[in-house]
């Protein structure tokens, strides 16, 4: 237990250094980092409704996330969870195009199938060219994150096209009202009856079956694992899958919930964010629930920050990028120091 | 003809600096995911210094700092606080895109394109149909020689490997791998700035938000391809600068009857194909521990 205060502890400073970097970026560029940082906690934690934004925003970013644990305890750096996402809410944008006119009850569960098959399978070629060939799994899912940007600009311009849709930006024909899961202001039982089983099944699958325990091994030495018996095979491509049918179903759910439609460039930053989460979760289901909703919280500032404050959004992905920077620092310094903090909390 | 390989070198310059840039920080054990980043804060720099000081030789100053800073700041969480190199340099990468588009705005109050009035040095009427492409053109050739004398033919680049490969028989004889690290971090960052300038400053002189798009990623990708080699990354980049082009020229050929979105994917296509080839003939990555960790010993 105490193992883990002292990663919490870590974590807590190197955000804090990562903050200060962007205090000093703020200034730099000619803002009032004090304004800043106020704008930005106001639009994230104090202003009226800001709970239930988290949440809009935390529950998918959560969804995400404990795909990207699942792959990262594998040892995989599966970073692709923007393009699975895409590639996620894309089929099951087709899915309810093809099956419309059908009852609810039979085209919402198809299209969270279609989502999550849809993700799983962007996620599997990678998977397998690393598995079988050994090819770099980080560039890869990275060049897969670009393509799907490319097709779902393909697919909002093309195939799902809206004909009636404004010139600015590409989107398909919104949802019928009785295929969302939400109304646009973004959380509903539903959603959070969905983020609320993905994380109890990932919490299980991690710490109470044979798969957790092996693929956290693996993540270590994988090595050992196949000495052991294990198929470092099942359990690489099943964590690829995994994390890719999340990230699917959390497109799934910010299409059918929240947007309501698929616009082209949509989220642009939902991937990375749940990586971030993962990362400073340490990695543990649990710690990704609470810090997707502090981070729930930061991405709904990102649309606050302008119409409110007048402060440009890119502050948001500034914080982002370099919370990213420090978070898996693991400095002697900083250890030693808390551990001689807490041998004095203990002897005094 | 003319024209295919003028887009050609056009597309390729970039990637080939910041290729090298890669090169560099792979010997010495590196893995640099930060390229992206570096590369469009050079070429956010350099337009911003020019429309702000007027001259482009200031500006590519203000750059090549501007990519040092950062690339030293890289270090300093790799090397000091042995943070995960994947990860803190998709961070740097996420603090480039980021910081262009607040500089932008904090300058020019819109996230709009920004246009410069002057660009880089062309080669002039003497290069005929040539002219119009930048110095930087004429110069990457040399750049890769120099890199490739550098790294292969001194005793300076023996170190830099030896740091990258087998910290602890550097440490034997004296080389301190961690300043390795930093020397190699600060040339890419140079490299990086050149790329940037390039890209932005070469041909159309302007900045967009995410106008990089994924080249730093590619270049990274033409390192592993290369296999750390400056003469092989600098091929694998040409490789990559050819789909790209091919895709651009198909399209002014075939027009409409080939889907424009197809060949705006070939380039992310050639690098997975690339990435996947390089595996397959050099083995790709082994054990899943330690990779993104730097090596101490």
């Amino acid at each position: 237990m105490t193992e883990s205060i002292v990663s919490v502890f870590r974590a807590l400073i190197f955000i804090v250094i990562a903050l200060a970097l962007c205090g000093l970026i703020f200034s730099v560029a000619g803002y009032s980092a004090p304004d800043m940082f106020r704008a930005i906690i106001d639009g994230a934690f104090l202003r009226t409704g800001a709970l239930q934004q988290a949440l809009r925003w935390g529950l998918p970013l959560f969804i995400t996330a404990a795909g990207v644990v699942i792959s990262f305890r594998a040892g995989y750096f599966n970073i692709g969870a923007q393009g699975q996402f895409y590639i996620g809410a894309i089929c099951a944008a087709f899915a309810a195009d093809w099956l419309n006119g059908l009852p609810a009850f039979i085209v919402i569960p198809a299209c969270f199938l279609a989502g999550m098959t849809g993700g799983a399978l962007w996620a599997m070629w990678p998977g397998i060219l690393r598995l079988r060939s050994g090819a770099d799994e980080v560039i890869t899912t990275l060049m897969g994150n670009f393509l799907a940007v490319i097709v779902l600009i393909y697919v909002t311009s093309g195939p799902l096209k809206d004909p009636t849709g404004s010139g600015q930006q590409a989107s398909s024909r919104p949802l019928d009202a009785a295929y969302r899961i939400s109304t646009s202001y973004g959380v509903s039982p539903t959603i959070i009856a969905i983020a609320v089983l993905v994380g109890i099944f990932m919490w299980l699958l991690v710490n109470r079956t044979a798969f957790g325990v092996l693929s956290g091994l693996a993540g270590r030495n994988a090595t050992m694992v196949t000495w052991q018996g294990a198929r470092l095979w099942n359990i690489g491509l099943a964590s690829f899958i995994i994390s890719g049918a999340l990230a699917g179903l959390a497109g799934t759910v910010e299409l059918m919930g929240p947007n309501g439609r698929l616009a082209s460039g949509f989220l642009p930053a939902h991937g990375f964010t749940a990586i971030l989460i993962a990362l400073v979760a340490n990695l543990s289901i649990v710690g990704t629930a609470i810090v997707a909703l502090f981070f729930g919280g930061l991405a709904s500032a990102a649309l606050y920050l302008p119409v409110i404050a007048g402060l440009p959004s890119s502050a948001i992905d500034i914080i982002n990028a370099a919370i990213a920077l420090f978070i898996t620092a693991k400095s002697n310094i900083v250890d030693r120091f808390l551990r001689n903090w807490r041998k004095r909390g203990w002897t005094t | 003809m003319d024209d295919v390989i003028i887009a050609i070198l056009r597309s390729a310059t970039p990637l080939v600096y910041v290729t090298l840039a890669g090169v560099i920080a792979q010997r010495s054990g590196i893995w640099h995911l930060g390229l992206e980043g570096l590369m469009i804060a050079g070429a956010c720099a350099t337009i911003l210094g020019t429309v702000l000081t007027g001259s482009i030789l200031s500006a590519l100053l203000i750059a090549m700092v501007i990519c040092i800073v950062a690339s030293i700041l890289f270090w300093f969480v790799v090397e000091k606080l042995k943070a995960n190199q994947i990860i803190a340099g998709l961070g740097l990468t996420g603090l480039g895109l980021g910081g262009t588009t607040l500089a932008v705005e904090s300058i020019f109050g819109s996230q709009a394109a920004v246009t410069a009035p002057t660009g880089l040095p062309r080669l002039g009427a003497m290069f005929g149909a040539y002219g119009t492409l930048s110095i930087l053109v004429l110069l990457m050739p040399l750049f890769v020689l120099a890199v490739w004398v550098l790294l292969c033919r001194t005793r300076f680049g023996l170190r830099l490997s030896a740091a990258g490969e087998h910290p602890f028989a550097a440490r034997s004889v004296g080389v301190n791998p961690g300043r390795m690290r930093l020397i190699a971090l600060m040339i890419g960052g140079v490299l990086c700035a050149l790329g940037g300038a390039e890209l932005a400053s070469g041909s159309l002189q302007f900045f967009s938000q995410n106008m990089t798009a994924g080249r730093g990623f590619m270049a990274f990708a033409a390192v592993i391809f290369g296999a750390g080699h400056p003469i092989g990354a600098t091929f694998a980049a040409l490789f990559f600068a050819i789909v790209g082009a091919i895709g651009i020229r198909a399209q002014l050929v075939f027009g409409e009857r080939v889907p424009h979105d197809l060949l705006l994917a070939l380039p992310y296509l050639a690098t997975v194909f690339g990435i996947w080839l390089s595996a397959r003939l050099r083995g790709g990555v082994k054990a899943v521990t330690g990779f993104g960790e730097l090596r101490d010993s």
